[in-house]
């Protein structure tokens, strides 16, 4: 990756390098899946700031553009998934919103209804593994 | 490591002080030795060693004095403070404790040439000197200079190099003139209390210097913790 | 775990009767690069003196690792774990290199012989020169040694670059990431070279006539404030001044330059209703923050 900031810009440093390193992407110079370089690595080649690097990689990573893998690293999102999953969350938060709406109307507090969703949430992967096993 | 700091700091002053004394002291040697000014009698020229010797304690006392926090030249009379005295100062350590680890380095380099001194005009004695006479004189000798080196001390907290010499000569000379027209100053003096022409060997311990000395220099002391405790940098 | 590691609220100091500081309120979390700007006499030194302990405030109180600094155990408590390296990088005259390190080592505890030994290969020190003989750039080197050796959570700098060449200048803001981005090192610098500043900097604090006029995440400012420069047909109006979120103005007969600061489009949207024949909104540089805010009316 060829990054280059411009420290002078009025453009905040954290959103040049994240257009920086989607451009990477783009260009195809680093890869869907690929790991990208730690924080440390680019503070240390740009001679920047890792805390702004840091920050960078965090909005790529709310933004679905990048993975962070808790001891591995960051890495790239999959090109078609990461579209695709940014979708995805999007769907899920329309089609969850009646239905919580619902929950506080019939009375439930947050933490009620939080646990509500957790139970549900595990009784379906219960089910999801019997079947898998049944198989 | 302040007094490894210290002793780096001092070495050469030190080394300076050793140099003089021995200047001085080399000189009636060499003319009793070679006997040029030998119409002079034995009486003038031990007043002449005595006097010589109260300036070199004086001197000493007042040459070897700092107060740790500002940084010394070696030789040189360094104008305002030193750079370096930031990074002193940025350590984790009390000023108190820089002055006394300074302060007490100078004061045993002091207590070193002074007894040194000391036991040279005792073995330029025609007569014998006893034990007890040797440990009274050595002994208020130490204290009287200890008193002119606790004011070099506070002075060197409060100003320059150049000035707390100057200041301590000026202050002491100042000393010298009134305690000839004040008889109370003259029996606590320590100038008169380090001398053998106004206290003889055989004479008795001159208590009243020497209290005077140790008060003096007590209190000085406590001035200068105060003086640094509170000064702005 | 303290996450504000400098914290200075309502400091005051005068000198003979002239302040220096006026009730100044400072902010620097765990972690962030600040880089700390002023003009000549702003007050960035005595700041730093205060946080020091070398010199005594007259009001408002100063916290470092979330401790008071009240008294000169506590400064000395906040000295073991930050390191200082002044602005002409003065050592003592009569040490080398080497005496120096040992001199100085035996004050922290949790000295790091590793890094000792890593920063003097790294920077090719010569180990038995004197330090008056050490070029400006050594001193630096060999300050910032001191400093980070001894495992200094916090470093207070005052104008580490000046009198070094851009090669070096480069080299000292390596060796401030590197810090900031292996041991979390908090790091507090005065300085007048903006460009650095901008580059290795994450928060900026800007100092003027002893107050502090900006202090925040400098990408965040970028963000914030906006240039707006206006362009009427007579001569721009006076309402200009009083608009919400101008934080700074100036006219001159049909132009007018503001800098904005909080609900940019609203002021967009009202500096419009006021019939000028060209908006033109643009991003702010440090620089004109730096000047807008320190060089008055």
């Amino acid at each position: 990756m060829n990054l280059r900031i411009n420290f002078a810009s009025g453009v905040p440093i954290y959103q040049q390098l994240m257009e920086q390193i989607k451009h990477a992407v783009e260009t195809g110079a680093i890869r869907g899946g690929e790991q990208l370089p730690t924080i440390r690595k680019i503070a240390e080649e740009l001679t920047m700031n890792p805390n702004t690097v840091a920050r960078a990689y965090r909005e790529l990573e709310h933004e679905g553009f990048i993975e962070v893998r808790h001891g591995s690293g960051a890495y790239v999102a999959e090109r078609g998934t990461s579209t695709a999953k940014a979708a995805g969350i999007r769907k899920a938060g329309e089609v969850l919103r009646p239905a919580i709406e619902r929950g506080l109307a019939l009375g439930l507090s947050e933490s009620e209804l939080r646990r509500v969703f957790e139970d549900e949430l595990a009784r379906l992967q219960d089910e999801a593994a019997a079947e898998r096993r049944r198989n | 490591m302040l007094w490894y700091k210290a002793w780096l700091e001092t070495r050469w002053r030190f080394v300076f002080m050793v140099g003089m004394i021995l200047f001085v002291w080399l000189t009636p040697e060499w003319i009793t030795a070679t006997g040029v000014h030998s119409g002079v009698p034995a009486a003038r020229l031990w007043m002449a060693i005595q006097l010589g010797s109260v300036f070199l304690f004086i001197f000493t006392a007042i040459f070897l004095a700092g107060s740790g926090i500002n940084t010394q030249g070696a030789y040189t009379f360094t104008p305002g403070f030193h750079g370096s005295m930031l990074f002193t100062l940025s350590l984790p350590v009390s000023r108190r404790r820089l002055l006394f680890v300074r302060g007490g380095l100078g004061a045993l380099q002091t207590c070193i040439l002074v007894v040194i001194m000391a036991c040279y005009i005792l073995h330029l004695r025609p007569e014998a000197t006893s034990v007890l006479q040797t440990l009274a004189y050595l002994a208020r000798t130490i204290v009287c200079t200890m008193a002119i080196y606790a004011l070099s001390v506070l002075l060197a907290c409060v100003l320059d190099e150049i000035w707390h010499v100057t200041g301590a000569f000026i202050f002491w000379i100042a000393v010298f003139l009134v305690q000839s027209k004040f008889d109370w100053v003259a029996r606590i003096s320590p100038l008169r209390g380090m001398s053998l022409n106004c206290y003889p060997i055989t004479a008795p311990i001159p208590w009243a210097p020497i209290v005077a000395s140790l008060v003096f220099a007590g209190v000085l002391l406590c001035a200068s913790v105060l003086m640094v405790q509170r000064q702005e940098y | 775990m303290n996450d504000i590691i400098i914290a200075a609220d309502g400091l005051s100091k005068s000198y003979d009767g002239k302040p220096a500081l006026r009730s100044l309120h400072l902010e620097v979390p765990r972690g962030s690069i600040c880089g700390f700007l002023g003009r000549n006499g702003a007050g960035k030194t005595t700041t730093l003196k205060l946080l020091l302990g070398l010199l005594r405030r007259d009001a408002g109180s100063i916290r470092l690792f979330g401790e008071p600094i009240d008294s000169e155990a506590s400064s000395i408590g906040a000295r073991r774990r930050l390191g200082f390296v002044s602005e002409d990088k003065e050592l003592y005259p009569f040490m080398t290199v080497d005496q120096t390190i040992r001199f100085t080592r035996p004050f922290f505890p949790g000295w790091r012989r590793d890094l000792e030994e890593k920063y003097l290969d790294l920077f090719q020190l010569p180990r038995k020169k004197a330090v008056p003989k050490l070029s400006k750039g050594m001193r630096t080197q060999l300050m910032l040694l001191l400093a980070m050796a001894r495992g200094a959570e916090l470093l207070l700098m005052d104008e580490p670059t000046s009198g070094l060449d851009p090669a070096m200048t480069e080299d000292v803001l390596q060796i401030l990431a590197d810090l900031a981005a292996s041991d979390g090192t908090t790091i507090f610098f005065s300085s007048h070279q903006l460009a650095e500043v901008e580059q290795i900097c994450d928060r900026v604090c800007i100092i003027d006539q002893g107050q502090v006029v900006i202090d925040g995440v400098l990408d965040d400012l970028k963000s914030e404030y906006r240039r707006i420069l206006l362009v009427f047909d007579g001569m721009a109006p006076r309402e200009l001044a009083g608009l919400p979120g101008v934080d700074h103005l100036r006219q001159r007969g049909r132009t007018a330059s503001l800098l904005a600061h909080g609900d940019v489009d609203g002021l967009v949207e009202r500096a419009r209703s006021l019939g000028p024949t060209s908006v033109e909104v643009r991003p702010v540089t440090l620089k004109e923050l730096f000047l807008d805010h320190v060089r008055g009316e």
